[in-house]
């Protein structure tokens, strides 16, 4: 029953263990924290807006809220592919710089499952030599076999450039191979 | 984490409560059983109550968000999708947690936990912290004491009613007091006018029937008295005297904190005191009035301003004429005095030289079985009344029904999804491929009634304002008296209407305002003779519609802004170099920078450290603008300049490339198609177009936002001339869709680094249209070609 706790606090500090929504980019899996998020849409057309980044995909009308959709590839700098059928905004809700909670969109390739992740099931993020970017992943989950990567997608959403992550899923891919 | 402090829980508190709750029903409608669809927005709106839990929410709604958080854990943990059972439980929770917020908003007892919820929560690790004392709704937690058993549908529903009954009159009763008090002063100009004394006799007349029906004997009494004396009044038998209006404003006095006192009452403090107010002197005087003992000269102007020289402490106005033995209590209608009636047994007796006999107290309980319907027809919405004080007495009032405004909002947002929804169907490919005259028809007339409802619902936001006006007439009034001014208001375009949040928020700016003008700008009445102008100095208040904005002036015809003090201040206080060089309109604007203020002595009402910087602040927060005006010794003119809404602004909706845009029809001058040799370039200046013989910078729209414009030709184009201030530029479209009204949307902060777009709205069809920031590309530089770019670091690196 003491799941609660963990749910109910901030995700900054608490243990890294419970719940969370794994999806995919490419090959690799990655995981965000449940308590970030706020529900999974259907790839929509999407209005750009002029002058931005190129990660910042532009705004959609979300039953009458308008919120921003970043694409994760690109700001991962990964490269961009077609869109299909598969691929989801995850909608996400984040602290503002203001104190106000507001919401994002985040596309991904596809949302697989949620996990529950004990405190066993999860690595430290590995030292990759000082990279930079290591603060915005939370650690390394191993699930049957999979490695996922766990994200602070709050940190991500408030970084303005675009970030390479550490390259943590190559153990992953030969695994599956 | 469930201390609860307080008595009750925080307003907002409950209202954030509720629009979780709202937002957990929309989302249980869809849930369907062995599914998980909207699990984890569920989960996201679980986490939201249980951090609201967290701030010193009553017992009986943490335990509530305890039990959802052990069910959610349970679907989470377990199947990760809903069971019927799970669904009708979860329903069953949220009706109970809608009637406990309703509960807590009220103030009156909490529907009990269900005993199986309790059971699950003993179950859980945590136990629910035991009730805090002296809490109500803590002591009516199930969880924590069993011992008050009363049923809770009933006993809800019982004090409920009553409730319902004094709000209403509550509200009623300060609209009609303050319809009162601004009668008044409309009655110590023109003693005579017939209107107002209809309308003053009406409203006192509603106020007895409103006390009636709550069985609050002694308010129908004085109401009735007062009631009795305008009635005479009216009927010419009697002609408006000082002893007569004295006695209207000492009764209106007595019954605005009686209702204060209820107010208080309602809000939790105290409730169940017995509520005591002196009338029984004010009816003496009222009754003497009636039979015409008042000495009182016959009533005029003049007297209304020799008597405003008289020194008088500030905030009580203390008017005692010889042969009336009661005092007036004026407490500041601006800055109220939420006084309990025992402390204003203080003044009275200060203020009391002539001895008169001890007030009776009058006893009212305030919790009191009431007849069932209270005749609202009379009265008008909240803060926003319509025309009533000028309204011809005796016929039909049109009748208006009070309204929540969060259901107004809600009605208004639904309004617009409902034509979105529309023209959805409308535009949809499969609807439009059935070839029938018939439905054609019904998609018509589908067309008609939406934009017909849209123009209604959002007419409701508009209210006029006359009420925020009003209140402006008493703050005068006092000003004048407590600084020994003589000053007269005059407002025109009190019927001026605009959206409800403007006007709710222009209250304080308008009041720091005014202020300024009685302290600051006007003179002392022999400084004025001495300068040739008549001696009552003249604040005027006026609102009015222009270029699809509101524009509100106030004027005075003081002393002006002296620029040489202005700038020897703003020298001083470093705020700009002493060679400068600034123009008169730039040493004006001075006077709103954070921390300037010239007044020499720091009044009772201004120079409190609330400048004019957040007078300024205030209106640009609502999209508005400030303009000064002033010639040295002959007066002031402040003209603030607000759009009619917050919400909505007239766009021209345009197509660059395969996007469309609005530009806000305000700062549109006009559009036209180009013709062949309308655009030149200047040498390193840019294209130019000539717009009425005059050379104006051009901007190919979608070459500078990067979108493949279609148009590759200048003269295929359309240019849309925009303007910001007093500069303009020619934007270069594909196309020009249309005119409409759109609703502004927020973009979030993942664009507040940008100003390119000023917000976003969404179209008939779903899509999200940016709303282009005018101002930024009117100020972009001209030589910024597309070159430039192209490059896609943003604005905000």
């Amino acid at each position: 029953m003491n799941t609660s706790t963990a749910a109910s606090g901030h995700s900054s500090t608490h243990g890294l263990a419970g719940r969370y929504l794994t999806f995919s980019l490419g090959r690799d899996s990655y995981g965000v924290p449940v308590l970030n998020v706020r529900e999974i849409i259907r790839l929509c057309p999407i209005t750009p807006v002029p002058r931005m980044p190129a990660y910042v995909k532009g705004v959609i009308n979300l039953r009458g809220t308008v919120i921003a959709v970043l694409d994760l590839r690109a700001k991962f700098e990964m490269p961009t592919v077609a869109t299909g059928d598969r691929n989801c905004i995850i909608v996400v809700q984040i602290q503002g710089a203001g104190g106000g909670n507001t919401l994002m969109g985040a596309i991904v390739d596809a949302v697989d499952e949620v996990v529950n992740l004990a405190a066993g099931d999860i690595e430290p993020t590995p030292d990759f030599g000082g990279s930079p970017d290591i603060q915005y992943m939370l650690g390394v989950a191993t699930i049957r076999g999979g490695v996922k990567t766990l994200l602070n997608i709050e940190k991500i959403f408030q970084e303005d450039g675009s970030l390479v992550l550490a390259p943590v899923s190559k153990p992953a891919s030969s695994i599956e191979a | 984490m469930s201390s609860s402090l307080g008595e009750s829980w925080a307003a907002e508190n409950i209202e954030s409560a509720v629009s979780l709750i709202s937002q957990m029903a929309e989302e249980l409608a869809f849930v369907v059983p062995d599914r998980d669809s909207g699990l984890l927005a569920i989960n996201a709106l679980t986490m939201d109550l249980e951090q609201l839990a967290e701030s010193d929410a009553p017992t009986a709604f943490v335990a509530g968000v305890k039990v959802l958080r052990v069910w959610i854990d349970a679907i989470l943990d377990g199947p990760v999708s809903f069971s019927a059972d799970m669904i009708e439980k979860l329903g069953n929770w949220h009706g109970w947690m809608s009637s406990l917020l309703v509960a807590l908003d009220q103030d009156v007892a909490t529907p009990a936990l269900p005993a199986d919820w309790s059971a699950l929560l003993s179950g859980a690790q945590e136990a629910p912290a035991t009730a805090s004392k002296g809490s109500p709704s803590a002591e009516l937690a199930p969880v924590a004491q069993p011992e008050e058993t009363e049923p809770a549908a009933s006993f809800v529903l019982d004090i409920d009613s009553d409730q319902e009954l004094l709000r209403e009159f509550f509200s009623e009763s300060l609209e009609l007091l303050q319809d009162i008090e601004q009668g008044v002063l409309v009655l110590e100009e023109k003693p005579g006018d017939k209107n107002t004394i209809n309308s003053i006799f009406r409203a006192f007349h509603t106020f007895k029937g409103g006390a009636g029906f709550l069985h609050l004997a002694a308010l129908g009494e004085l109401a009735h008295e007062l009631e009795t004396l305008l009635d005479a009044v009216r009927k010419g038998e009697l002609s408006i005297n000082r002893e007569i209006i004295e006695s209207i404003l000492a009764g209106g006095d007595a019954l605005k904190l009686f209702t204060r006192e209820i107010g208080d009452q309602l809000d939790g403090i105290n409730p169940g005191a017995p509520i005591s107010v002196p009338t029984q002197h004010i009816l003496k005087r009222v009754r003497a009035a009636l039979r015409g003992e008042a000495p009182a000269p016959a009533y005029s102007a003049a007297v209304a301003v020799a008597k405003a020289a008289e020194p008088v402490p500030p905030a009580v106005v203390a008017e005692v004429p010889a042969a009336a033995p009661a005092p007036v209590l004026a407490p500041d209608p601006v800055v109220p005095v939420a006084a309990p009636v025992s402390v204003v047994a203080a003044p009275l007796a200060v203020a009391q030289p002539v001895s008169i006999p001890q007030p009776q107290l009058v006893q009212v309980p305030v919790a009191k079985p009431a007849a069932p319907a209270v005749a609202a027809a009379e009265s008008a919405g909240a803060a926003e009344s319509p025309a009533k004080a000028s309204r011809e007495g005796g016929g039909s009032t049109g009748g208006f029904v009070k309204l929540d405004t969060e259901k107004l909002d809600s009605l208004v947002n639904l309004v617009g999804e409902l034509v979105i929804a529309q023209s959805m169907v409308v535009q949809n490919p499969d609807v439009q491929s059935i070839n029938s005259l018939q439905l054609l028809r019904c998609l018509r007339q589908l067309s008609r009634v939406t934009t017909e409802l849209q123009r209604n619902a959002m007419s409701l936001r508009m209210v006029p304002i006359r009420n925020l006006f009003q209140k402006m007439g008493r703050l005068v009034r006092d000003l004048g008296v407590s600084q020994n001014k003589q000053v007269q208001l005059v407002l025109e375009g009190e019927d001026t209407e605009l959206d409800r949040n403007i006007v709710e928020k222009m209250g304080d700016p308008l009041i720091h305002m005014i202020r300024n003008s009685v302290d600051h700008g006007l003179e002392g009445p022999d400084e004025r003779v001495a300068n040739g102008k008549p001696a009552v100095g003249t604040v005027r208040l006026s609102a009015s519609h222009q270029r699809g904005g509101i524009v509100i002036r106030i004027q005075d015809d003081g002393r002006g802004l002296n620029t040489d003090r202005i700038l020897a201040k703003a020298v001083e206080r470093g705020l700009v170099r002493p060679n400068a060089g600034l123009s008169e309109s730039e040493i004006h604007a001075l006077i709103f920078l954070p921390g300037f203020s010239t007044a020499e002595a720091i009044t009772d009402l201004s120079g409190r450290g609330v400048g004019m910087d957040v007078v300024l602040g205030n209106i640009e927060s609502l999209r508005g603008k400030v303009e000064i005006e002033s010639v040295f010794g002959k007066g002031t003119t402040f003209t603030i300049l607000l759009p009619l809404t917050l919400a909505i602004i007239d766009g021209l909706l345009v197509a660059v490339g395969e996007d469309r845009y609005i530009i806000p029809t305000l700062s549109v001058r006009e559009s036209f198609r180009l013709r062949p040799g309308m655009v030149s370039t200047v040498h390193e200046r840019g294209e130019m177009v000539t717009v009425r013989g005059k050379q104006t910078p051009l901007l190919r729209l979608g070459r500078f936002l990067g979108a493949t414009s279609k148009t590759t030709q200048a003269e295929d184009g359309i240019i849309v001339v925009v303007e910001s201030g007093d500069t303009a530029r020619g934007l270069l479209v594909d196309e020009l869709i249309g005119k409409q009204e759109v609703v502004i949307k927020s973009l979030g902060p993942a664009f507040e680094h940008q100003n390119l777009a000023a917000g976003g709205a969404v179209l008939g069809d779903g899509w999200v249209a940016l709303i282009l920031d005018v101002d930024t590309l009117v100020k972009l530089p001209i030589e910024n070609r597309s070159s430039v770019i192209h490059s896609q670091t943003g604005t905000h690196s």
